[in-house]
């Protein structure tokens, strides 16, 4: 009865909030802020006290071992507890630089490894620009064709000797690609073609269909046969893989799991949440047989029965059974990570793909994977980062990765019992890598928050 | 390339000059068809992957023939003849090698179960500490969290171990805390009662007192919670529980005797011993498993609405009273799943003690029964074996958990 008389009854008074009170003047500042939040009551007062004192003393023997009391430059362990018994010795950690990060790789042969690592970040390099079309083939390259060279670089010896055929092949064709990518990045920022449209004129002559595709091989052989003569005249001292150490093995078996762990991981996955039964059962078991089981056991698992279950003429170096292992695991780990994607995504999007006549190839590598992927990257990261502090593993059944090295350092005669220092090195630069990586990863999050 | 087409038309023989014979069309539409090909492609599979095992198992046979070696358990009934240097249940190196199995598992289980207990209660408070208002605890915290989290556990083991616990003094010089405890560079000493009577019985007395009164107080609560104050009933039953938990102390401390470690030698005897090597792997992984939890925990408090949180300090409570009747019993729903997760990959850490010696099932089983006895399928079987059990067990225990505290959804 009241909504009839509406028209009659004066106009609604606009709603006017009361602007917020402004916080006290105790509480302002920053002074107000520490009283406000860690002193406002007796408990929370001495519990702040608490923490300030141990939290002092705690840096201050930290800071008086590691910096204040700490020894640089000595010769051996003796030494060092003369100049300073109570401090760190640093000393024996920088003498053994070298070996933490190169392992036994051959000094006067270290370059290569250098060269390696700086060709592989190079390589990625490109995928920071907007400029670059096509910036998943260059991952995919990468994937695909860095390998060839970091081995070739690594392992060294001579094209068709100690390097097998295929694999130089592989090399000059990897380096060729490289080559055409810059080639075409400093192209384009000069506002001229690609280096790949260098043969359209002559190719669209003799056929009239795929002429730049044409082009592009006809380009990338040619570079190719160019880098393989180069590299025919080069001959690199061969570095057997037992040599491989320190922590450039670290990132060799890590960049392999991080790479390997995707590609194995969805094809599980997939497996998993496919309809035939058959696949679904095996993807299943391999999955969860190998989640529940540690790494550990995996790893001695490929040590000792990989030799046992395949052929007696095949050699194998525990490198290899080692990549094996760690493949698998990270895989393994990386399908259920895919396959909460895979759940996540709603089940319009199937039906739309359908719609558009899609078949399941398409449907997957066009709609579904790139959005699961995308919403995955978090537990991605961390799977990376647990990955990557897993490596560590590897030293247990003897290969001298950075944990190995460091704990060598105690069985060097000049540095004999020395376990504090190197131990605290590796774990400071594992914090770095592993903490920058979490960043970036949380970094990446809010920007693909963004986005949507 | 094949479009892809309903199979009736192509069904229909067709007999135009120069298009495929019915036959070839007959199989052509076969692949088309999704049931056939889902048929077809899992038959390829499946004997792929049998191929691929008959192939595995060829070679094994084959590769054990050339070694001389067999395929069978029968070892398991062999003398192992090494010593394990900790062992929970009773072990001498006459024993076989299955009673090695069984250490190993044993060890590994008290270790895992330790670390699970331990690691949760300090995870949860880091967690909730991680929340609080105060800047100072709550950086701390996550400080904590950081730098645990982002060091392998590996070198955390090996710090605690090299660093930490074979650096305390040698037994002579151990520190100590009056007869009881003794903490030296070769592990901890305890003092422990031995008693005449069967450990058996104890418990099951114990056990039975504390249900004795469960159930006294169960059975007064109805009269209780109607008129407000206990019935003769119960006191007359609190007095005769008195006096029988009375006599069962008096009974327990007549027949047990103290045992204290005590020097003789280089080393001590008597007591209850724990090696370093535990206490190192104990100490790194619970503070890893801590941080793991601590983090779980914050996600599942964050994880609820602020306003419940502002609705409890609306009516009143005060904030332990907030997290202990609000908060905690909403965060547990989404906290469990994680929280079984973190516990299965405690179980799984718990094989890292294999790097610092201690003698869990990978150490004794998998490293030295390994090596003595060359018998590498049939031990990784066993040791894989127990892993996935174990996985499976604890994962269907929670799961089962998990469904009972859920919001029930009708």
């Amino acid at each position: 009865m009241d909504d009839l008389n509406v028209k009659n009854q004066p106009a609604l008074k606009q709603f006017v909030p009361t602007p917020p009170r402004p916080p006290r003047k105790s509480e302002r500042g920053i002074l107000g802020t520490i009283r406000h939040r860690c002193f406002n009551s007796i408990g929370n007062s001495l519990l702040t006290l608490c923490v300030a004192t141990v939290l002092f003393y705690l840096v201050k023997h930290v800071l008086d071992w590691a910096v204040f009391n700490a020894v640089f430059i000595a010769d051996n362990r003796r030494q060092c507890m003369d100049i300073s018994p109570d401090g760190a010795c640093w000393a024996g950690v920088i003498s053994w630089f070298n070996g933490l990060i190169y392992g036994r790789f051959p000094v006067d042969e270290q370059w290569r490894v250098n060269i390696g690592v700086l060709l592989g970040l190079v390589w990625l390099l490109p995928l920071m620009s907007k400029r670059i079309a096509l910036r998943n083939f260059i991952l995919l390259s990468w994937i695909g064709l860095y390998p060839f060279v970091g081995a070739y670089l690594f392992l060294g010896g001579r094209f068709g000797e100690e390097l097998g055929l295929v694999h130089g092949a592989m090399t000059c064709l990897a380096l060729a690609f490289l080559t055409i990518i810059y080639a075409n990045w400093i192209l384009s920022v000069l506002g001229k073609k690609g280096l790949n449209e260098l043969f359209v004129p002559l190719v669209s002559r003799l056929v009239e269909r795929r002429i730049h595709l044409l082009s592009f091989v006809a380009v990338w052989l040619l570079v190719a046969l160019v880098i393989a003569l180069g590299l025919s005249q080069v001959s690199l001292e061969p570095v057997p893989i037992e040599r491989w150490g320190g922590l450039f093995l670290t990132f060799i078996i890590a960049g392999f799991a991080i790479t390997m762990a995707i590609p194995v991981g969805v094809i599980l996955a997939l497996g998993r949440r496919s309809k035939l039964p058959v696949i679904h059962w095996l993807s299943m078991t391999v999955i969860e047989l190998v989640r529940s089981v540690p790494l550990i056991t995996v790893l001695f698992m490929a040590v000792t029965l990989l030799p046992i279950f395949l052929p007696a003429d095949m050699e194998f170096n525990k490198l290899t059974q080692v990549l094996v292992a760690v493949c698998l695991f990270a895989g393994a780990y990386m399908a259920e990570n895919i396959r909460g994607g895979l759940q996540a995504i709603p089940k319009g999007q199937y039906e739309a793909a359908a719609t558009l006549g899609l078949g399941y190839l398409h449907t997957m590598v066009l709609i579904i994977l790139p959005q699961a992927l995308r919403m995955m990257i978090p537990n991605i990261m961390t799977s990376f980062i647990s990955l990557l502090k897993d490596t560590t593993l590897v030293s247990i059944i003897g290969l001298f990765d950075i944990m190995l090295m460091a704990r060598n350092i105690a069985n060097d005669k000049d540095w004999v019992g020395m376990h504090t220092e190197p131990l605290v090195m590796i774990s400071v630069l594992f914090f770095i890598l592993c903490y920058s990586m979490s960043q970036y990863s949380l970094n990446l999050e809010k920007r693909l928050k963004v986005d949507r | 390339m094949i479009q892809s087409s309903t199979s009736k038309p192509q069904k229909r023989p067709t007999k135009g000059a120069g298009l495929p014979s019915s036959t070839t069309q007959k199989w052509l539409s076969l692949l088309n068809n999704d049931s056939s090909r889902a048929v077809i492609l899992q038959a390829i599979v499946l004997m792929l992957v049998l191929f691929g095992l008959w192939f595995l198992f060829a070679n094994a046979s084959e590769n054990l023939n050339r070694l001389g070696m067999t395929f069978g358990f029968d070892f398991l009934q062999v003398t192992a003849g090494f010593n394990i240097s900790w062992s929970l249940i009773p072990y001498d190196p006459g024993m076989t090698y299955w009673r090695v199995f069984l250490v190993g598992i044993v060890n590994t289980l008290i270790l895992s179960f330790c670390v699970i207990v331990v690691g949760t209660l300090i995870g949860t408070a880091v967690g909730i500490l991680r929340l609080s208002d105060n800047p100072l605890v709550s950086q701390l915290a996550r400080w904590y969290v950081e730098v645990v989290r982002n060091v392998p556990l590996l070198i955390q083991i090996i710090f605690w171990f090299t660093v930490v616990f074979s650096t305390l003094p040698a037994p002579r010089q151990s520190y100590h805390l009056g007869e009881w405890l003794f903490l030296n560079n070769r592990g901890l000493y305890v003092m422990t009662m031995e008693s005449t009577l069967s450990w058996g019985w104890i418990v099951a007395l114990g056990v039975a007192l504390i249900t004795a009164l469960y159930a006294l107080f169960r059975w007064s609560k109805p009269y209780y919670t109607l008129s407000g104050s206990r019935s003769t009933g119960f006191y007359i039953g609190l007095v005769a529980w008195a006096l029988v938990a009375c006599w069962a102390i008096w009974t327990f401390l007549n027949s047990t005797s103290l045992s204290a470690p005590t020097l003789q030698g280089f080393n001590f005897s008597g007591g209850a011993f724990l090696p370093a090597s535990f206490g190192a792997a104990f100490v790194a992984m619970t503070v890893y498993r801590s941080a793991a939890i601590a983090e779980t925990v914050r996600a599942g408090m964050q994880s609820i609405d602020r306003g419940q949180h502002e609705a409890a300090f609306t009516i009143g409570f005060s904030r332990v009273q907030s997290l202990r009747l609000i908060l905690i019993p909403q965060a547990i729903r989404s906290i469990i799943p994680p929280m079984t997760n973190s516990w299965l990959a405690a179980t799984k850490d718990s094989s890292l003690a294999v790097a610092i010696g201690f003698p869990e099932l990978v150490s004794v089983f998998m490293q030295t029964s390994m090596n003595q006895t060359g018998r590498a399928i049939e031990i990784i079987f066993m040791v894989m074996g127990f892993y996935i059990f174990i996985s499976l067990l604890i994962s269907y225990l929670l799961n089962k958990y998990n469904d009972s505290v859920q919001y029930k959804v009708r």
